[in-house]
């Protein structure tokens, strides 16, 4: 019903690889983008900086998760232990006086090559020999953390993060802070949205279907399976150097503990493998519902008048929030994505069932 | 013959000097786009000028000269339009032939006219041509190519590419400057420009040749009329040797610069056109009947919801739009339903269907059924009638926008004069009116009169000066018992039910009507899937009881709206649909009254003479040329 298509035609292949082929998806995507713009003027500061900033780092993250685990197709639970490697590199660098433009690079930079190092090691194995693989990264990681005061300080000691400032300017209102995580988010997203038109995004998927497959077709699948790890580890540190500057303010080593690792992966898989709308939703369901349940389930037992003791009432909404998480997969076991897809095609051949042949 | 009203309305330009203008003034406006590999390419006027030009001098080179002809063979391509202005720059003949014409078809083509080249679309048309080359028509000295696939090891004389004519033009072209202006010139108003024929209803077709000043001055009628103003994107889907194609794909498009749009192949239409979402498009009205059918079994195949939506806000627009032809007002909520349908139901299903850009629908050629007409007319599309013959180039009579009537053609055209004569016969007048049948002295006495073409068709003008067309003078026919009636008029009314393809009404010199059907296999086929009738070809569809009883319907349907003496009384459906590889219909879909009587003659006895049931063998002519026989029993049902 919304999707008009009839007048779009393609007089270059430039045009026909267009990101968006279709007006109202552009058009949706413009809308969403300004309402993000606009969001610290139209929201209350306390929903600015405790739900659509966090929203918006994880979201960035989790696009990063996707691209190995989506786009390249390896299992991949150790990312929370990439996060952290971006995370303490680049304060440790913002600390010793280096920019903070730098310093995210830095980040992003060292854990691009241990996430690619490890990947050397881990990726001679497949499958769930890889997710093994992985976890034990995520161990390793954590245990390198809490016992070496070098780098964390010691295993109960939290590392200030200095003031984030970028291009000179100091950055220390909520408003700001939103701005640095919004502009993330958009980079990241731009870049997602384009690697499915390139050779790379083509390569990672040929991958992703049949490594041996891929390789027959002359794609060397090791490579691209590396390059996977090493562009998704780049996300994954400026993203976690960037929840520590403008979210947490300090990095503490249970900030990136196996329990975040899983945490991000449920957010990729409920969302939806390979589909970016689907990790905005899914960072969504995993990291805000839980709140929204809390809210609706306290302020209802409370208009109904009910008593219910307070331990009942912290479980209440961990017990609906699963279920959610259950019925969703259950309804369409290729996440949040898929399910924006099919109203997206329901709308789109409106009002018949299905393509015309 | 250009004296009195229509003194007015001739042009004196040619389609060089037209061509020439386009490409000066308005030289980066695209002329054609064509979709090659899922993208349009597209060239301006100056690059489809200079293209023209090039194919010009290069068929001059080859030996095209005034009185020669030069076969252009194949489906829609901007190439082969290309060819036919070049052609008429030289003031050749340019003969289109239908993309699926036999090879008896284009043997008679050869009879006629002096074919000194051909311009094909692909290898199957050029083996076309290579075959009656080697069947005795040596005259056809070259052949021009445009898709280069499966062509690469021929060694046939004379074959070359659409490039390499090129070549030797733009060579020739940059010998000498001023042959450009030279050729843009050379051609007069008079000089020809397309080579038609009849459609052939009755005996083999008739060439027609239009000359230059016919062809355009018919453009300025219907722009004149109000069919197109300029600048319109159309899509090239109808047959190039339609008269109705070359009226407005070429001349209205050169006259008003239109963009011409060229879809990839015959399959890909209905894609294409969705793409491109024309302002102009003329149709059949078996082609609106088609795609009304297309719609309403997606729809009977859609979700609960849509479905009823659909019919909650289809059923009240038809309503309304019935009301309108009859000359009713409608209720104070009607605009709002409209509002709403359009954005929830008629805008999305025009979109669909690439309709949602047009501005001027026009169906054409045959009446259009009532219920066909209300439902465009209800979904927001201005559908309008045109008349026309392939004599006058395509337009005689137009509906202005505001005053549609089912049963009227509309006003005639500015630039058309209208005249009924002694038998109630239309004529017409205008400078669009061709100059005689190509070598046929007889027929064109008979058909031009003092400048008035003869069109053959029954007919009156009402007070308000809308035309109404009865049918074909030669068709009306009378019954044993002295009844007068026009067998076209009642099977159009047949066909008018979605499951009916063809009819034929017979009865002439005979007690009662009878009929013989082809049921629409598209149709009646997902009706069988949807109501579980078992079937497993068309012949075993066509007989089946079940098919009978939805026939049935649509024969007292038919039998209400006509006086008692000329109701149906039996049918038999054929267990073949009627094809123009058989003969039985023309290209165009006109039924071949003869072959069809002489084909059938079993079957119509068998109508007449009380039985229950008849054994026919219809024959079948396969892609390959080969003929084959369908055998089957097939029972006489009463209505």
């Amino acid at each position: 019903m919304f999707y008009r298509l009839s007048g779009v035609h393609h007089a270059n292949y430039v045009s026909d690889s267009r990101i968006f082929k279709v007006p109202a998806d552009r058009n949706l995507a413009i809308f969403i983008f300004l309402f993000g713009l606009a969001a610290p003027f139209l929201l209350p500061s306390l929903y600015l900086n405790s739900y659509m900033l966090p929203w918006l780092i994880w979201t960035a993250a989790a696009l990063g998760l996707n691209l190995v685990t989506g786009w390249a197709g390896q299992l991949h639970l150790g990312y929370a232990a990439v996060m952290a490697v971006g995370a303490y590199s680049a304060i440790h660098a913002a600390r010793f006086g280096v920019p903070w433009e730098f310093a995210l690079i830095i980040g992003g930079l060292a854990s691009s090559v241990i996430g690619s190092l490890f990947a050397f090691a881990a990726l001679r194995v497949k499958g769930l020999y890889l997710a093994l693989t992985t976890l034990a990264m995520q161990f390793v990681m954590d245990w390198v953390l809490t016992h070496s005061p070098a780098i964390s300080g010691g295993s109960h000691a939290s590392l200030q993060s200095p003031t984030l400032a970028l291009l000179g300017q100091d950055i220390t209102s909520d408003t700001g802070y939103y701005y640095v995580a919004f502009g993330w988010c958009v980079l990241v997203t731009i870049f997602m949205l384009n690697l499915k038109r390139t050779g790379l995004g083509r390569a990672l998927v040929a991958v992703r279907e049949k490594d041996f497959a891929a390789a027959i077709l002359g794609v060397n699948s090791f490579y691209y399976k590396i390059l996977a790890f090493a562009a998704s580890s780049f996300i994954a540190g400026v993203s976690g150097a960037l929840l520590v500057a403008t979210f947490f303010f300090l990095a503490a080593p249970e900030q990136f503990s196996v329990a975040v690792s899983i945490q991000v992966l449920a957010m990729v898989i409920v969302g939806g493998l390979g589909s970016i709308i689907g990790s905005y939703l899914g960072v969504a369901l995993i990291l805000l519902v839980p709140g929204l349940v809390n809210g609706i389930v306290a302020g209802g037992s409370q208009s109904l008048g009910m008593q219910i003791n307070v331990e009942t009432l912290a479980h209440i909404p961990n017990a609906v929030y699963g279920a959610l998480i259950v019925i969703i997969l259950l309804i369409e076991p290729l996440g949040l994505g898929k399910l924006y897809g099919n109203i997206r095609d329901y709308l789109m051949v409106w009002p018949f069932d299905q393509l015309r042949k | 013959m250009a004296e009195g009203a229509t003194s007015h309305n001739s042009v004196n330009e040619t389609i060089g000097i037209l061509l020439a203008r386009n490409a000066s003034n308005h030289g980066s406006n695209i002329a054609m786009r064509e979709k090659e590999r899922g993208i349009w390419k597209e060239s301006t006027w100056r690059e489809y000028s200079e293209d023209v030009l090039a194919c010009a001098a290069g068929l001059e080179k080859i030996g095209v000269k005034p009185g020669k002809a030069v076969l252009i063979l194949g489906d829609n391509r901007a190439r082969l339009y290309g060819g036919m202005l070049a052609i008429s720059l030289l003031g050749a003949y340019a003969m289109p032939a239908y993309p699926g014409a036999t090879l008896d078809e284009l043997q008679h083509f050869l009879g006629e006219a002096d074919i000194v080249a051909a311009i094909a679309e692909d290898q199957e048309q050029v083996d076309k041509i290579l075959e009656i080359r080697d069947a005795g028509a040596s005259g056809i000295e070259h052949i021009i190519y445009d898709e280069t696939r499966g062509l690469g090891f021929y060694e046939d004389d004379g074959l070359m590419s659409w490039d390499h004519l090129i070549e030797i033009g733009l060579h020739d072209l940059n010998e000498i400057p001023s042959r450009r202006e030279e050729l843009l010139h050379r051609a007069g108003p008079d000089d020809p420009a397309i080579f038609l024929h009849s459609s052939g209803t009755t005996g083999k077709p008739k060439g027609i040749v239009l000359s230059q000043k016919n062809v355009l001055t018919a453009a300025k009628n219907g722009h004149d009329a109000g069919a197109f103003g300029e600048d319109e994107d159309i899509l090239a889907y109808l047959p190039m040797a339609w008269v109705g194609d070359y009226a407005i794909t070429v001349a209205a498009a050169l006259r008003y610069r239109f963009t011409v749009n060229v879809p990839e192949r015959q399959e890909t239409v209905v894609r294409d056109m969705r793409e491109i979402a024309p302002t102009f498009y003329l149709a059949a009205p078996r082609s609106w009947d088609q795609m009304l059918t297309t719609i309403q079994v997606g729809m009977e195949d859609s979700t609960p919801l849509k479905k009823w939506l659909y019919h909650f806000f289809m059923d009240r627009a038809i309503a309304a739009e019935t009301r309108k032809l009859n000359g009713k007002s409608g209720g104070a909520l009607e605009p709002l339903g409209r509002l709403l349908g359009e954005a929830l139901v008629f805008g999305p299903i025009k979109d669909q269907f690439g309709m949602s850009r047009l501005k001027s629908a026009f169906t054409g050629g045959e009446a259009i059924g009532e219920d066909t007409f209300v439902f465009y007319r209800a979904l927001g599309i201005k559908l309008r009638q045109l008349y026309g013959q392939t004599e006058i180039s395509a337009i005689s009579a137009i509906q202005a926008p505001n005053e549609v009537r089912l049963h009227t053609v509309g006003t005639p055209a500015p630039g058309v004069e209208v005249k009924i004569d002694d038998s109630g016969q239309i004529m017409l007048r205008s400078n669009s009116v061709f100059s005689g049948y190509f070598n046929k002295p007889e027929a064109s006495a008979e058909a031009l009169q003092d400048g008035w073409l003869l069109t053959g068709d029954a007919g009156y003008l009402e007070e308000n000066g809308q035309l109404v067309v009865l049918g074909r003078v030669s068709e009306v026919m009378y019954t044993a018992g002295g009844e007068r009636y026009v067998p076209n008029y009642i099977e159009n009314r047949l066909k008018f039910s979605p499951y009916i393809k063809d009819a034929a009404v017979l009865g002439s010199g005979l007690d009662e009507l009878t009929a013989m059907v082809c049921v629409d296999f598209e149709a009646v086929g997902h009706w069988a899937e949807v109501n579980g009738v078992p079937y497993v070809s068309y012949a075993d569809l066509s007989q089946r009881d079940e098919v009978a009883t939805l026939l049935r319907e649509a024969f007292s349907r038919v039998n209400k709206a006509v006086t008692e003496p000329l109701q149906l009384k039996r049918f038999v459906s054929l267990p073949k649909e009627f094809d123009p590889d058989d003969g039985e219909i023309t290209r165009t879909r006109k039924l071949r009254r003869k072959v069809v009587q002489e084909r059938y003659a079993d079957v119509i006895a068998a109508l007449y003479d009380g039985s229950k049931e008849v054994h026919v063998s219809a024959q079948v002519t396969y892609e390959t040329g080969e003929v084959g026989k369908v055998e089957k029993n097939l029972p006489i049902r009463e209505v």
